[in-house]
């Protein structure tokens, strides 16, 4: 029985069907597939956030979300953060020390004083008697701070100059930097009168 | 011609690609996620839920309240708004900085501004331009700041102030995610209605708290006992009618788990990963810090 659509078809030979199965994909759909995926790479490149767990939508990039977040706010929450890990264990979370363990910072001379002065303290420990706002403390303070770098250095000094009450300049990482150093090799912890000396 | 292979393989393909995309990448992307902290106070979140919300969830989970409640904010848009905080000594340099801002500023206006401080003095723009903004007003010696304001159908809902990430849900077991609206979202259910005692009687009886709920009452969560057979710490306080004289209505344990439970759902601290930023206080005019909660009789 003969094929009705077949049979509409022009009388062919056989060679001819076969070249019509071979017929050349239209370059148009080429195109449009590159121009597909293209768009398709483009857009994921503009909103997928590299998959990043922390970019949800309505943002798209990390460089988005980062632009949002709000401004430090004078906040020093890098000094915060070190000083509740390092130095409240003693000086207390509120900077008054502890009876017989530390010596109040807020308020006191060495913190509000020089800069140099006060970051040789936690570079180099301290040890002896020494006056703070008028009481004679005989304490030794290690060198705490001696492992931390100088931007956690510099941030948790500040902090402890301009928290609680305390109004003084803030501590620069090459402050800190220029005094490290000056004390490498140096392993004596400092006393009161040493630390005097120093401007 | 054999197919079989080719069927196989196709077959084989489909659904290790959907199984990558649909359970390994996210497992790449979010199983190693942890607490964090929140942004400006800096404490842990999430904490794990308290012992009777974690059987409440169960409760939920049992109930099938996920059938009509969702619990996940969606937020379509951040808008940056620039509000005025303090107006500084230079009346000159401020004025003409706003003018540079909004040539609608004149004397007369900038004057009724200056008395009605905080204000926002330029609406729904984008980080950059308030950026500027901010930095323009702060060089005239005044002072403002950007407010980030999440915003979306969900939030002008009041069912946050943000949207929902995946930390919010790093201790619950399983997801509440939910898929349908019939009721409020919610996700901060206990932030908007943080009484306990309001939804054990919203289970009883929805219809006693908000007038017009579709809500079908979970009276089964509850026991109607005679009065003065045993005595109870915390009998309903339903109003009149309700149930007959004589008798007390006493939450079963699921009942108060469950409503621990609802209150313990909080989802609006601010992480990383969703900036907001609280609009400042007006000065001597109360709290300045408006509820999210709708209208609760």
């Amino acid at each position: 029985m003969s094929n009705p659509i077949r049979s509409k078809a022009a009388p062919t030979s056989p060679q001819q069907e076969d070249l019509a199965s071979l017929a050349h994909v239209p370059i148009w759909l080429f195109v449009l597939l590159f121009l597909l995926t293209f768009w398709g790479m483009y857009y994921f490149d503009q909103n997928s956030g590299w998959f990043n767990v922390q970019v949800y939508t309505p943002y798209r990039s990390v460089a988005e979300l980062k632009l949002y977040q709000p401004p430090a706010g004078g906040g020093n929450e890098r000094g915060k953060a070190v000083y509740e890990n390092i130095c409240a264990l003693c000086h207390n979370v509120d900077g008054m020390g502890k009876p017989n363990q530390a010596p109040p910072l807020v308020g006191s001379e060495w913190v509000l004083g020089s800069p140099t002065r006060m970051a040789r303290i936690p570079l180099a420990g301290l040890a002896g008697p020494i006056t703070i706002k008028g009481v004679e403390w005989n304490l030794a303070m290690p060198a705490m701070g001696a492992a931390l770098s100088d931007d956690d250095l510099s941030a948790v000094l500040t902090y402890m100059r301009q928290s609680w009450g305390n109004k003084a300049s803030a501590i620069t990482p090459e402050q800190v930097k220029a005094v490290r150093a000056e004390l490498s090799g140096r392993s004596q912890p400092f006393t009161s009168d040493q630390l005097q000396q120093i401007p | 011609m054999n197919y079989g292979p080719l069927v196989f393989l196709a077959a084989f393909l489909a659904l290790s690609g959907s199984w990558v995309g649909f359970v390994v990448a996210p497992n790449f992307q979010l199983s190693t996620l942890q607490e964090t902290n929140t942004i400006g106070a800096g404490v842990t979140y999430p904490l794990g839920r308290p012992g009777l919300a974690q059987q409440g969830l169960q409760v939920y989970r049992a109930n099938g309240c996920v059938s009509c409640h969702s619990q996940m904010v969606v937020q379509e848009r951040t808008m940056c708004e620039v509000s005025l905080t303090d107006f500084g000594t230079n009346f000159v340099a401020v004025e003409s900085a706003l003018r540079g801002i909004n040539s609608n500023y004149n004397a007369q206006v900038i004057n009724e501004l200056k008395k009605s401080l905080p204000k926002t003095i330029v609406f729904d723009t984008t980080k950059q331009k308030a950026d500027a903004t901010v930095k323009l007003i702060n060089q005239a010696g005044a002072k403002a700041q950007v407010v980030v304001t999440p915003s979306g159908s969900d939030i002008a809902r009041g069912w946050g102030r943000r949207r929902s990430v995946a930390e919010d849900y790093l201790y619950d077991d399983p997801v509440m995610l939910g898929g349908l609206r019939v009721g409020p979202d919610l996700a901060n259910l206990g932030s908007r209605l943080p009484d306990v005692n309001w939804h054990l009687r919203h289970l009883y009886a929805p219809q006693t708290e908000i007038a017009n709920s579709t809500m079908p009452p979970y009276r089964f969560l509850f026991e109607t006992r005679k009065i003065g057979s045993v005595p109870v710490a915390e009998p309903l306080n339903l109003p009149s009618g309700l149930v007959p004289t004589g008798y007390e209505v006493v939450p079963k344990p699921e009942a108060v788990a469950l409503a621990q439970y609802l209150v313990s759902l909080r989802a609006d601290v601010q992480l990383y990963s969703t900036p907001f930023s609280t609009p400042p206080a007006a000065s001597g005019s109360g709290s300045g810090i408006s509820s999210n909660a709708p209208a609760v009789k």
